[in-house]
C-alpha cells in the first residue's frame, strides 16, 4: 500500500520528467530536456528566487518568534489558557479563511490602507498586493501569523521538559531573565529550533495557499510573485498542460527541499555531537 | 536463495513492474487512433449520460427527459451520471485517457476544443447534416474546429449570450444616462473614463482583470487574433496596443478596483455591495443579484451587450459530445438530440436561467415577453434571447488561446496596465510568448 500511493506517484513523476508528456498526449523520451528548459527558463528562475526568498525570510519568522511566544504564555498565570487558545485560533483555521481575511485587511481600500489614510501617513494606498514584492511580503505575513501558534506549541512541550532546578540555579547566582533565556531557554530548546527550522523550511518552500489567495489565480501581477508550487501547478494546468515539464519542476523542488531537509538534519547532528 | 537475495529480486521486480506500469501511464508512444463507430439504424443498446453538476437541482427535469426517452424507445437503457463542476475538466480528461468517456457527454467549449481536437467526439454534421437548422444561427457553427473541415463536434444545448448589466444610480451619480449604455467597447472606455473622474474613489466601473476581457474585446474590435492558416498569432496591431493603452490609462484613473487586475477580487460580490458599475455579462448574475443583493438588484439595469465594429456578441455555449467509439451510436445520437429538441430544451430554460440553441425553442414566446420593461430579470432574459437571434455570435475563444497562451498574454499585459512596461513592448512580447507556445504545441 506504501508502495501504491507513495513511492508509485514518485516514481511516475521521475518518468515523466524526462518526457514531453502532456494532458490527453503521450510523451516520449527527451533525456534532460526539461531540466535544460527549466534551467534557461526566466518564469522558473523568478518562481525558485521567490521560493527561496519565502524561505529565507519566513524559517528564521517562524523559528523565533513561536519561541518568544511560548515563553511568553509558558508561565501558569489566571486566563492564560485565553492566550494558548487565541493564537492557536489561525492553525485551525481554513487557509482560505484566513487569506481572505488579509486580503480584507491588506487591500487596498482594505483596513491598513484606511488606517494608514486617516492617520495621514500616506496619500496613495500601499499596494500590498498588487505589488509583486510587496505580495510576496504579504504572503509571507500571512504564513507566519498562521504558523505562530503552530510552533508555539511545540516550543511549549520542549519548554515543559527544561529542568526547573538549571532556572533556580541560575536564578541563585544572580541571572536575570534575559541571560537565564539565552544561557538555559536557548540550548535547551535547540533541538526543536532545529525541528521546526526544517519543517517550516519544508512549508515555505510548499507554500501557494497564500499567494494564490492574495494574488490570484496568475500569482499576482505579471506573475511576480509566483513561488516554485505555483508554477508547477500553472505549467500542469488545463488541456495544454505540459505534465513532463511540470514534474521536471517538481523535481527540482524536491530536490530543493530535499537539500534544506539534509541541512537541518547536518545541523541537529552537529548539535549532538 | 538467501533471505536478502529474495528481497532484492523482488524489489528488482517490484521496480520494473512499477517502471512498465509508469511508461504505459504516461502513454509513451502516443495514444492510439480512436476508431469511428458507424449507424446501424437500430436504437438500442445501454448508453451512459454525464451531465455536469445538474443534481439535485434539475435532477427531475433530467430523468424525466431521460424517462420520455426510454419510453419512446423501450431498447434503449440510458445510464445517468452527474458530475460536480470542480474537477469536471480534469475527470474528462481522465476518462478520454483510460478510453472511459460516456457515451453522450456534456462539454463546455473548452472541454470541447480538446476533446474535439484530439479525435474522440463523433461528427454530427456526417451523421445528421440535415439537423442544421434546427438550430438558432451561429449555434451549429460554434461546434466546428478549425483545421477540421465542415464538421460538427456536438449537439448544441443551452446557451447564455452576453448582455450588460450596470447599477443605473451610480450611472446617474457619474453624471451618464442609464437610458443609454455604451455600445462599443471604445465607448465603454469612455463611460467608463466618465466614472472615474465622477465617483472621486467611491465606486469603480469595471473589473480590470484582463483574463475576463481576453480575446473577447479584441475580437470584437475586429483584432486579427490568428492568420488565416490559424497557425500563428497575429494580434500584435495598432489596435491592440491601443486597448492596452487605454486600459493602462483607466486602471490609473481608478476606473477599475486595484485589487481586481489580478482576479483576486469577487465580482459579485463588488457589484453587490454597489461599488462597480458594471457587472457579469450574464443573465445568470441578474438572478443572482436578486436573490444576494436585492437592494442592488432595484437599481439593476440591463443591456444588449457591447459589441465592436463587427457586432460580435460573446455567446457561453453547452454540448452534447458523441464518443466517437461508442458502441451504439444511433442510440447516443438519438438521444443527443432528444435532449436539444425544442420543447425539452424550453422546459430546461423555464427552470434555470439558459436559452435554447434550438430555433423552434428560441421561438417560444416565455423568450420575448419583457414585462412591464422594469424587473431586470425578464429583461435580460428577453435582451438576451434577443440577442441570440440576431446577433453574430462570437463565442469560442479560438482553440490555439490555451490556459497557457491565455496566461502567458494577461501576465505581459497586467505588467503594461501597472505601468512596469509599455504597452507596444507588452503586446509584442504577449505575442511572442503566445507563438512559442504555439509552435512548441504544433512540433508534438
Amino acid at each position: 500500500m506504501v508502495a501504491l500511493f507513495s513511492l508509485w506517484p514518485f516514481v511516475n513523476t521521475v518518468i515523466l520528467s524526462f518526457t514531453d508528456a502532456r494532458i490527453l498526449q503521450g510523451g516520449r523520451f527527451v533525456g534532460f530536456d526539461n531540466y535544460t528548459r527549466a534551467f534557461a527558463d526566466p518564469d522558473f528562475w523568478t518562481a525558485a528566487c521567490n521560493s527561496v526568498l519565502y524561505l529565507a525570510v519566513v524559517v528564521p519568522a517562524l523559528v523565533l518568534l513561536p519561541l518568544a511566544l511560548a515563553v511568553l504564555v509558558q508561565k501558569e498565570v489566571p486566563g492564560i489558557g485565553f492566550f494558548r487558545s487565541a493564537f492557536y485560533t489561525p492553525v485551525i483555521a481554513s487557509a482560505v479563511v484566513v487569506g481572505l481575511i488579509w486580503q480584507w485587511v491588506l487591500r487596498s481600500d482594505g483596513l491598513v490602507n484606511t488606517v494608514f489614510r486617516r492617520l495621514d501617513l500616506i496619500s496613495q494606498p500601499v499596494p500590498f498586493l498588487t505589488d509583486s514584492t510587496l505580495l510576496l511580503f504579504s504572503a509571507m505575513l500571512v504564513t507566519v501569523w498562521k504558523g505562530l501558534g503552530y510552533y508555539m506549541v511545540f516550543y511549549l512541550a520542549a519548554l515543559g521538559n527544561v529542568p526547573a532546578s538549571l532556572y533556580e540555579a541560575a536564578a541563585l547566582d544572580g541571572a536575570g531573565p534575559v541571560r537565564r533565556f539565552f544561557s538555559i531557554t536557548v540550548p535547551q530548546v535547540k533541538p526543536m529550533m532545529l525541528l521546526v527550522g526544517t519543517l517550516s523550511a519544508i512549508s515555505a518552500l510548499r507554500v501557494f495557499t497564500e499567494v494564490y489567495i492574495l494574488g490570484g489565480e496568475g500569482g499576482g501581477p505579471g506573475g511576480g510573485a509566483r513561488t516554485l508550487p505555483f508554477l508547477i501547478r500553472q505549467v500542469g494546468l488545463g488541456f495544454a498542460g505540459e505534465t513532463g515539464y511540470a514534474a521536471a519542476i517538481s523535481l527540482l523542488l524536491f530536490l530543493l527541499t530535499l537539500v534544506f531537509s539534509l541541512l537541518g538534519r547536518r545541523l541537529s547532528k552537529g548539535d549532538e555531537e | 536463495m538467501t533471505r536478502s537475495q529474495v528481497i532484492r529480486t523482488a524489489l528488482a521486480a517490484g521496480t520494473a513492474a512499477g517502471l512498465l506500469a509508469a511508461l504505459s501511464a504516461c502513454g509513451i508512444g502516443g495514444p492510439e487512433q480512436v476508431r469511428e463507430a458507424e449507424r446501424t439504424g437500430k436504437v438500442a443498446g445501454e448508453i451512459t449520460f454525464r451531465t455536469l453538476q445538474l443534481k439535485p437541482a434539475f435532477t427531475g427535469y433530467v430523468q424525466g427527459v431521460i424517462d420520455a426517452f426510454e419510453q419512446k424507445y423501450p431498447q434503449v437503457e440510458v445510464t445517468w451520471e452527474d458530475v460536480p463542476g470542480d474537477g469536471y475538466n480534469e475527470k474528462l480528461v481522465a476518462d478520454a485517457q483510460a478510453g472511459a468517456l460516456p457515451d453522450v457527454v456534456n462539454l463546455s467549449t473548452d472541454s470541447f476544443q480538446l476533446l474535439g481536437d484530439r479525435g474522440m467526439l463523433a461528427d454530427i454534421a456526417r451523421l445528421d447534416g440535415a439537423l442544421a437548422r434546427d438550430y438558432v444561427p451561429g449555434a451549429w457553427e460554434q461546434f466546428r474546429l478549425p483545421g477540421k473541415g465542415e464538421g460538427v463536434y456536438a449537439y448544441p444545448w443551452y446557451v447564455t449570450p452576453e448582455i450588460l448589466t450596470y447599477n443605473k444610480d451610480l450611472f446617474a451619480k457619474a453624471g451618464l444616462d442609464a437610458g443609454k449604455p455604451p455600445t462599443s467597447v471604445d465607448e465603454f472606455f469612455d463611460y467608463a473614463e466618465r466614472i472615474a473622474g465622477a465617483s472621486g474613489g467611491r465606486f469603480a466601473a469595471f473589473m480590470a482583470d484582463p483574463k475576463g476581457r481576453l480575446p473577447g474585446d479584441w475580437q470584437k474590435m475586429g483584432i486579427p487574433i490568428l492568420n488565416e492558416r490559424q497557425d500563428a498569432f497575429t494580434f500584435d496591431t495598432d489596435r491592440a496596443v491601443a486597448w492596452v493603452e487605454r486600459m493602462k490609462e483607466l486602471y490609473a484613473m481608478g476606473a477599475m478596483p486595484k485589487e481586481s487586475l489580478t482576479k483576486s477580487d469577487d465580482v459579485n460580490q463588488l457589484y453587490g455591495s454597489g461599488k462597480i458599475v458594471f457587472g457579469p455579462g450574464s443573465p445568470g448574475f441578474v438572478k443572482d443579484i436578486k436573490r444576494n443583493a436585492p437592494q442592488v438588484y432595484d437599481r439593476t439595469q440591463v443591456a444588449g451587450a457591447v459589441t465592436g465594429s463587427l457586432g460580435h456578441i460573446g455567446i457561453y455555449a453547452q454540448c452534447l459530445g458523441i464518443r466517437k467509439d461508442t458502441e451504439h451510436l444511433d442510440a447516443a445520437t438519438e438521444f443527443a438530440k432528444w435532449v436539444t429538441n425544442g420543447p425539452n430544451q424550453v422546459a430546461f430554460s423555464k427552470q434555470a436561467t439558459i436559452y435554447p440553441s434550438n430555433a423552434a425553442g428560441l421561438a417560444d414566446p416565455y423568450f420575448s415577453d419583457r414585462g412591464d420593461g422594469t424587473d431586470a430579470e425578464t429583461l435580460a432574459r428577453a435582451i438576451g434571447a434577443e440577442q441570440l437571434k440576431t446577433a453574430a455570435l462570437d463565442a469560442n475563444t479560438p482553440v490555439q488561446w490555451t490556459n497557457q497562451v491565455g496566461d502567458a498574454v494577461v501576465r505581459e499585459v497586467q505588467k503594461a496596465i501597472k505601468g512596469e512596461q509599455d504597452a507596444r513592448t507588452a503586446v509584442r512580447k504577449a505575442q511572442e510568448a503566445a507563438n512559442r507556445l504555439l509552435a512548441d504545441a504544433a512540433e508534438r
